[in-house]
């Protein structure tokens, strides 16, 4: 720790931002517990809001036609194993101990253990986020690359315009559209569902099947991306076709394909992954609108439905797995590009 | 500053309009100017002479529908922005004030914010109970003003080490005066430049939210019209329930867009923001 201290507190003394291995240690040591206070508060909040509601769990279960009548201390007895006895701090304590031990308790209502519930939705969503993202990285920037290589030509005028209009449409107003197009209008893609309601039988065709389900979601999450890379990487592109290595190139005869991948596209990567630590906290809010509005069975619409369905239990559980992915893979991608902008 | 002044006084005028435009439709709404929202027997009628843009699947009106949801939905995104932006100002100057702990608290505030998985919360809290509009503004507000304050400290403190300030302090100006009477005009343009972003951000937000369901049944937008219209892709009342008020969303969202580039491309606006 002290070795850790020494450095940054002269680079914060002499107020110059010198870049210093120790001092970017210790950005990310920060950063990190950042998160964890973050991650903290929020399964504070997530186990403290329900509780503050008149009424819990087990008065809606008592509530239904098979009530029986039970006795004040059975009532207890079922409150206590329940976890719902005791003072509020003592309750969401028992939570939090619960969740450290990875035990992310029961749904009442969809008669399973959360855990299995999350497992089995978590995959449909990484499918649909790892088909997205070569989608928007390369459309992206193919076209930022395109748009920025000669700022105001006509292929930069095209393209940005038809961005600047995409970017004015909300995302799930795009999805509703693609899936009213090629759903129902012109029916060519599945609309529901992850795969049919009988898998095929081998597994090439399973998969053919899969793929089929996914398109559509995909494009649509992919679509939210893009627009938000282009942009920037338009911008980036604009600054790089000005600097002098490129103009050298281009003077020794180096167009085409070369000038977009060597000269742009190996530059673009640290901006690119600074980007892709946004992403991720905004491809799984995109994947919750575009799991909801396909029907796909993910852990996006798991999540939504168990908020319409009031299942706490499902909520606090997917909301504490999804924090600390979401958490994780920020900081993750945050490590990364430290990494890549100091080799240069 | 100079080319850059005229524009952003232009785009408050536009803003004092919109604003002014959208009284003017909720007070005509209150008075009943507007016809009532009400239901009816004709349900899921064509546009036709009777209802201009059809009626939903309970008899209301489409184009009542769209009149009145537009000042709330502006109207939500307005004072979400405004309050954004305000949480943010105050964070900047705090920051700028104060530059030991005010600085430290709000750069880590901010970086906090900026990590915050904002949907999970969202969703955490419309599960415990569905937000009438002033939550919608507060919680809105709360998870997006860290997206303003390192650009407006930033602004803060490019204006403050001016030489002018220096020779008006110099001169007895208090720090009040120098907030009222000089630093506003020299930050206005970066001020209505984040003010319009904030304003298509809340836009989207709000509209996201209504548009799962997740906002008070009784807050009528055009978010909650488009979840009216999904149960009815599949017929032929989507081209009546659903296009109106996507369309009115997608304008508006350009309007603002629009106005928001137009400022950015000018170049001292663009100098101001990056410094």
């Amino acid at each position: 720790m002290r070795g850790m201290l020494g450095p940054t507190q002269i680079s914060q003394q002499s107020g110059a931002p010198t870049v210093h291995p120790v001092v970017n240690r210790f950005v990310l040591l920060r950063s990190l517990m950042q998160r964890v206070v973050v991650f903290v508060v929020l399964l504070v909040l997530m186990s403290l809001l329900p509780r503050l509601l008149p009424g819990d769990t087990l008065d809606v279960l008592l509530d239904s036609n098979v009530q029986r009548g039970l006795q004040n201390s059975e009532i207890a007895d079922l409150r206590d194993r329940l976890g719902l006895a005791g003072s509020l701090v003592e309750q969401v304590g028992r939570d939090l101990a619960r969740l450290a031990h990875g035990d992310l308790g029961y749904s009442l209502l969809h008669g399973a253990p959360v855990s299995h519930l999350l497992a089995d939705a978590l995959p449909w969503t990484a499918l649909l986020i790892a088909l997205a993202t070569p989608i928007f990285l390369g459309v992206g920037v193919t076209l930022a690359a395109e748009a920025g290589r000669q700022p105001g030509a006509r292929a930069d005028r095209v393209i940005t315009t038809s961005m600047s209009l995409l970017t004015s449409i909300p995302p799930f107003i795009t999805a509703v559209l693609l899936f009213l197009c090629f759903g129902i209008l012109w029916p060519v893609l599945p609309t529901g569902g992850a795969e049919p309601l009988f898998p095929a039988e081998t597994p090439l065709l399973r998969a053919q099947e899969i793929l089929r389900h996914a398109f559509l979601p995909s494009l649509a999450l992919a679509l939210h991306e893009v627009v938000r890379y282009f942009f920037v990487l338009r911008g980036e592109v604009a600054v790089l076709a000005s600097r002098a290595f490129v103009l050298n190139g281009r003077s020794r005869g180096i167009s085409g394909w070369r000038e977009r991948r060597d000269y742009f596209g190996r530059n673009l990567l640290a901006v690119v992954c600074a980007r892709l630590g946004q992403s991720v906290a905004s491809l799984f809010t995109a994947s919750l609108f575009v799991e909801v509005i396909f029907s796909y069975p993910g852990v996006g619409a798991l999540t939504y439905h168990a908020v319409l369905d009031r299942d706490y239990p499902l909520l606090q559980g997917a909301i504490a797995v999804l924090a600390l992915l979401v958490l994780g893979l920020t900081w993750l991608l945050d490590a990364l590009t430290e990494i890549l902008t100091r080799r240069g | 500053m100079r080319i850059a002044m005229p524009l952003s006084r232009r785009v408050v005028r536009f803003l004092f309009i919109v604003l002014v435009s959208i009284l003017l439709l909720a007070l005509a709404a209150a008075c009943d100017l507007i016809p009532a929202y009400q239901t009816s027997a004709a349900t899921l009628q064509p546009p036709a002479q009777a209802h201009w843009l059809g009626t939903n699947d309970i008899g209301q009106s489409v184009l009542t529908g769209l009149l009145r949801a537009a000042p709330v939905t502006i109207g939500l995104a307005l004072a979400t922005a405004a309050l954004a932006l305000t949480i943010a100002i105050v964070m900047a100057s705090l920051a700028v004030i104060y530059p030991t702990w005010g600085r430290a608290l709000v750069l880590h505030l901010t970086d906090m914010g900026e990590i915050v998985p904002s949907i999970l919360l969202l969703l955490l809290v419309s599960a415990w109970h569905q937000p009438g509009a002033f939550e919608i503004i507060l919680l809105t507000a709360v998870l997006t003003w860290h997206d303003d304050v390192r650009i407006l400290r930033s602004v803060l403190l490019r204006e403050i080490s001016r030489e002018s300030i220096t020779i008006v302090r110099h001169m007895g100006a208090s720090w009040p005066y120098l907030l009222l009477r000089h630093i506003p005009q020299a930050v206005m343009p970066t001020l209505t430049g984040i003010y319009l972003q904030n304003v298509v951000q809340a836009t989207m937000r709000v509209a996201g939210l209504a548009f799962l369901g997740l906002t008070d049944a009784d807050l009528l937008t055009w978010g909650s019209m488009l979840q009216d219209a999904i149960g009815y892709l599949h017929t032929p009342a989507w081209q009546w329930l659903l296009l109106p008020p996507a369309l009115c969303l997608t304008g508006f969202l350009m309007l603002f867009q629009t106005l928001d580039q137009r400022q950015t491309q000018r170049p001292q606006s663009v100098d101001g923001a990056m410094s």
